[in-house]
């Protein structure tokens, strides 16, 4: 059996398919918007075992229970590097990266879960390093949307905040994020 | 209540970069009549399918197995698909044999594809958004935690990543085929995503594998050798959460430690003669190696710095060429089973392993979070 | 030979609502805790766990990866997921409790039809070579069913409203049913068409929703529930894909998974039917064989709600539901996936 055959013409028919979705935030996620265009980051902090999540997703996962607005928690825009990597972007229909770029999580302060996907600023790629110190470069007012937050859990402050900055902070200590690496 | 299940028969593809040749429908059949012939039997011996494959995003079909039943002669027949990521593979074999032990079929159909070449995976994984990062984006960091945490040093996936393409110059449905792979040029080859280069990375293939699965008793009269189901265990756990140890993921070791129970293996490293592992960037095999307790803390490195898991070594890994030398995603896991029945059944051909008799098969999926594992062996039990 | 003692002891149904406001896990998280609330039993106490949903219609690659959150899979769990209707996510969990190393299963259907635009989305579950390029979408090959009907001498516009009157009606006493009410076959019948011979109302109402079906085995079931609702046989089959390949105004795979789930044609106190469109109710009845009396879809079945990924779950839940309470003593609960019912699911259920 051969399967290199080659027919003798080749017929293209190509089948572009374009699928809208549509769908209002929830109300978890609203209240978190008007909070991050206000400046401010914040999520649930589960009734049961006291971790929180940012964005609140209206229950734990561990605890399965439900949470509300009754356990909004405040988080810091600052927060240690737990890890990273460097991405050498691979081209795909509607890939927007053409440069390697930093891709690290933050464990902000009081939050018991990372922001991945961060962009690290202020510092060269080969100095960065897990229990960086770092804060969060808003964007001006004006420039913050609620664009790429969805319900299915992407893009949770992109559209807020640029990127993360070295404070020039000494490094944490391990302990303080060893829980938290990815 | 139960009734062991075994494979007879054993089909996969030419896995290439782009079967141009053949439709999504022709590539199964390419597989499965390749199966139920190793079977010796045709389309009306089987009583059901169990199909699956990788998000459905890959090739943009919205579940494909529906207009696939006419070419894997499912008309009439339960037709079931499974969907666990990248352990798929996995999940389906296990399924199909669970349709056998249950008693509730005789001979059941698995099978497993991906055909990369008529979607974009990368454009999938992302969701369809910019700043995708692919799969070596999202295991990188952790491979980086698990070098930082045994001081591995970094020849150690180079040497898997020229080991397991030597290993598919033996095997003639492998997509790679790369003779002149040395530990310079997996060196040499560029930084994906630090720290795994791109010949340390599996690639995009088209491809499908089927298993033939029937009972025992069934297989004890089949002309050709049989791969009986010693043990099968599937185990997932939440992709991120504080205190999560993605490095040595615990549903990775509880699965393992199933399958060893139900088969009866308490020192897996001994009583296994021969592993295929879900690899598919070179650093996975010593770290599977320790997260499903084969080696000790830290030892998954030194298995493979000392040659125990080469063809020839003590504990070969990825006879095949493993997921570093063919990738059709959903089928990888799969290709995992179908492999370590073809060593239990002798049946290997030159990537053949001496004397196999037990055999682990692995494919893992999701975040490091979804794993199925089974033993085989080439006697019944 | 299938064990007959495993059965449904506790289920919940969030109601089928237009556009939730809440994730899919969050849709998922309190009716998971209330159907094994039913059943009193603890997660952590759970044998095996399976899901189905839908990538595409979420809306994303791996969107069941997140609805793993919803069963606590911390510590780790045995689980498994099908890109099917719940229905068959029941069946998985149904064949692995017959090994008998373990007794309890959660199972669950979910799904979100609002974000998405279904004549669209849907589309794309056609042979991708021969069919998706045209563009035909569920309501027009409905339509040529519905056609194809009428043109057999099987059903009339009339019998089509009659369902749909029916089944809103049965609705009203359903909590969780999107839309009831009382409707004269009349008024019904002035309707503009939406793809000729069909009308907005033979059409589903397009619904966010979810399901959890606890079930238990043996001993074990009777110790969960006072009357657990026996799955006595459970069967599916597929029918080739192209449409014109088939007699779209029969279904045989349902004839065949029933006659394999051990139905006999004896009688059935309740009978719920995925029939998405009016006229596949016409069908499905002939296919089970079912007197013109026959109590199909008391709930108002999927014309009153269906959360599409859920909806076939939801049947098998109402028929337990009725034989829990006592109400029933034997059901029939179907499932269809595809188009125009290509792949069929009954689930034969008794009481003790
Ligand atoms: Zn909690």
């Amino acid at each position: 059996m051969s399967d290199t055959t080659t027919p003798k013409e080749n017929l293209v028919m190509n089948h572009l398919v374009s699928l809208s979705y549509s769908e209002e935030l929830t109300p978890i996620l609203e209240r978190y918007v008007d909070a991050l265009i206000d400046g401010r980051i914040v999520g649930h902090k589960c009734p049961q075992c006291g971790r929180v999540y940012v964005p609140g997703k209206g229950y734990c996962p561990i605890c399965v229970v439900e949470t509300t607005d009754k356990d909004e928690f405040e988080v810091s825009d600052r927060g240690t590097v737990t890890g990273f990597t460097i991405i050498t972007p691979v081209a795909y229909y509607g890939q927007t990266e053409t440069e390697p770029f930093v891709y690290a999580s933050v464990l902000l302060d009081g939050s018991s879960g990372n922001l991945g996907g961060q962009d690290i600023i202020g510092v060269a790629h080969d100095q960065l390093h897990s229990g960086m110190r770092v804060r969060a470069v808003w964007k001006p007012p004006n420039e913050r949307t609620a664009e790429g937050v969805s319900n299915r859990g992407w893009g949770s402050v992109a559209s807020v905040i640029d990127a993360f900055e070295w404070t020039g902070e000494p490094d944490a200590d391990r302990s303080v994020y060893e829980e938290h690496i990815f | 209540m139960t009734e062991q299940a075994a494979v007879i028969g054993v089909g996969q593809t030419h896995h290439k970069k782009k079967r141009a040749d053949v439709s999504i429908p022709g590539l199964l059949r390419e597989a499965a009549l390749r199966a139920l012939d190793d079977a010796e039997c045709t389309w009306a011996d089987i009583d059901a399918v169990v199909i699956g494959k990788a998000p459905d995003a890959f090739e943009g079909i919205v579940q494909p197995e529906l207009f696939l039943a006419d070419a894997l002669g499912g008309a009439g027949k339960p037709m079931l698909r499974v969907h666990t990521a990248g352990s798929v593979g996995g999940s389906t074999f296990i399924v199909g044999s669970h349709l056998i032990e249950s008693q509730i079929h005789d001979r059941v159909l698995a099978i497993a594809w991906e055909k990369q070449s008529e979607g974009n995976a990368q454009w999938g994984l992302a969701g369809g958004r910019g700043r995708g990062i692919g799969a070596g984006g999202a295991f990188a960091p952790w491979i980086r935690a698990y070098i930082e945490k045994t001081g591995a040093p970094e020849y150690i996936g180079w040497q898997v990543a020229v080991k397991d393409r030597l290993n598919a110059l033996k095997n003639p449905y492998a997509h790679l085929h790369l003779p002149d792979i040395t530990i310079e040029t997996v060196k040499e080859s560029a930084m994906l995503w630090d720290p795994l280069r791109f010949l340390e990375s599996c690639p995009s293939s088209d491809g499908a594998c089927a298993v033939v699965l029937t009972n025992a008793a069934t297989a004890k009269k089949a002309s050709k050798p049989a791969a009986y189901i010693a043990a099968t265990a599937v185990k997932s756990e939440l992709g991120q959460f504080p205190g999560r140890d993605p490095v040595r993921p615990q549903a990775g070791v509880e699965c393992a430690h199933d399958v060893y129970r139900q088969a009866g293996i308490g020192v897996p490293r001994q009583e296994i003669d021969v592993a295929e592992i879900y690899v598919p960037f070179s650093w996975y095999e010593p770290m599977w190696l320790e997260g499903h307790d084969i080696a000790g803390p830290g030892e998954g490195w030194k298995m493979v710095e000392g040659g125990d898991t080469e063809l020839t070594g003590s504990f070969p890994v990825n006879a095949s060429g493993g997921v570093l030398s063919s990738n059709p995603i959903g089928a990888s896991g799969m290709l995992r089973f179908a492999e370590a029945a073809l060593q239990v059944r002798g049946q290997a051909g030159e990537h053949q392993v001496d004397g196999v008799r037990t055999a682990l098969a692995q494919a893992y999926g999701g975040a490091a979070q979804y794993f199925a594992m089974g033993i085989l062996r080439n006697e019944p039990a | 030979m299938a064990a007959t003692d495993i059965a449904v002891v506790g289920f919940a149904q969030t109601p089928s609502v237009r556009k939730a406001r809440e994730s899919e896990v969050q849709l998922l998280v309190p009716i998971v805790t209330e159907a094994l609330a039913r059943a009193g039993l603890d997660r952590r106490e759970v044998g095996f766990t399976c899901a189905g949903s839908c990538d595409y219609l979420t809306g994303g690659p791996f969107a069941f990866v997140s609805n793993l959150e919803a069963a606590g899979a911390w510590p780790p769990i045995s689980e498994s997921h099908v890109e099917m209707d719940g229905a068959w996510a029941l069946y998985e969990a149904w064949v692995r409790l017959q090994h008998g190393d373990i007794d309890t299963a959660l199972v669950f259907g979910s799904g979100k039809s609002s974000p998405s635009k279904p004549e669209e989305m849907w589309a794309q579950q056609l042979d991708p070579y021969y069919l998706a390029p045209l563009g035909v979408d569920p309501a027009s090959l409905a339509g040529i069913q519905a056609r194809a009907l009428i043109d057999a001498g099987k059903a009339t516009e009339r019998d089509f409203a009659e369902v749909v009157a029916r089944n809103r009606a049965n609705a009203k006493d359903n909590p969780n049913a999107q839309v009831s009410g009382d409707y004269s076959v009349d008024k019904l019948l002035q309707a503009p068409y939406v793809r000729a011979p069909l009308r907005a109302h033979d059409f589903p109402p397009i619904s966010d929703g979810a399901v959890a079906v606890v079930l238990a085995r043996g001993d074990r079931a009777r110790e969960l529930c006072d009357r657990p609702a026996w799955i006595r046989g459970l069967d599916h089959r597929i029918e080739v894909h192209q449409p014109g390949m088939r007699d779209l105004t029969a279904s045989t795979s349902t004839t065949l998974a029933a006659r394999k789930a051990g139905y006999d044609g004896g009688p059935l106190d309740v009978i719920e039917l995925s029939s998405t469109f009016s006229p596949q109710e016409i069908i499905l009845r002939e296919a089970l064989g079912l007197d013109a009396d026959a109590n199909v879809n008391p709930s108002g079945g999927a014309l009153a709600g269906n959360p599409v990924m859920a909806t076939g779950l939801v049947r098998i839940a109402e028929v337990a539901q009725r034989i829990v309470e006592g109400s029933a003593g034997r059901g029939l609960a179907h499932a269809t996936g595809g188009q125009v019912l290509q792949h069929n699911l009954v689930c034969l259920m008794e009481g003790d």
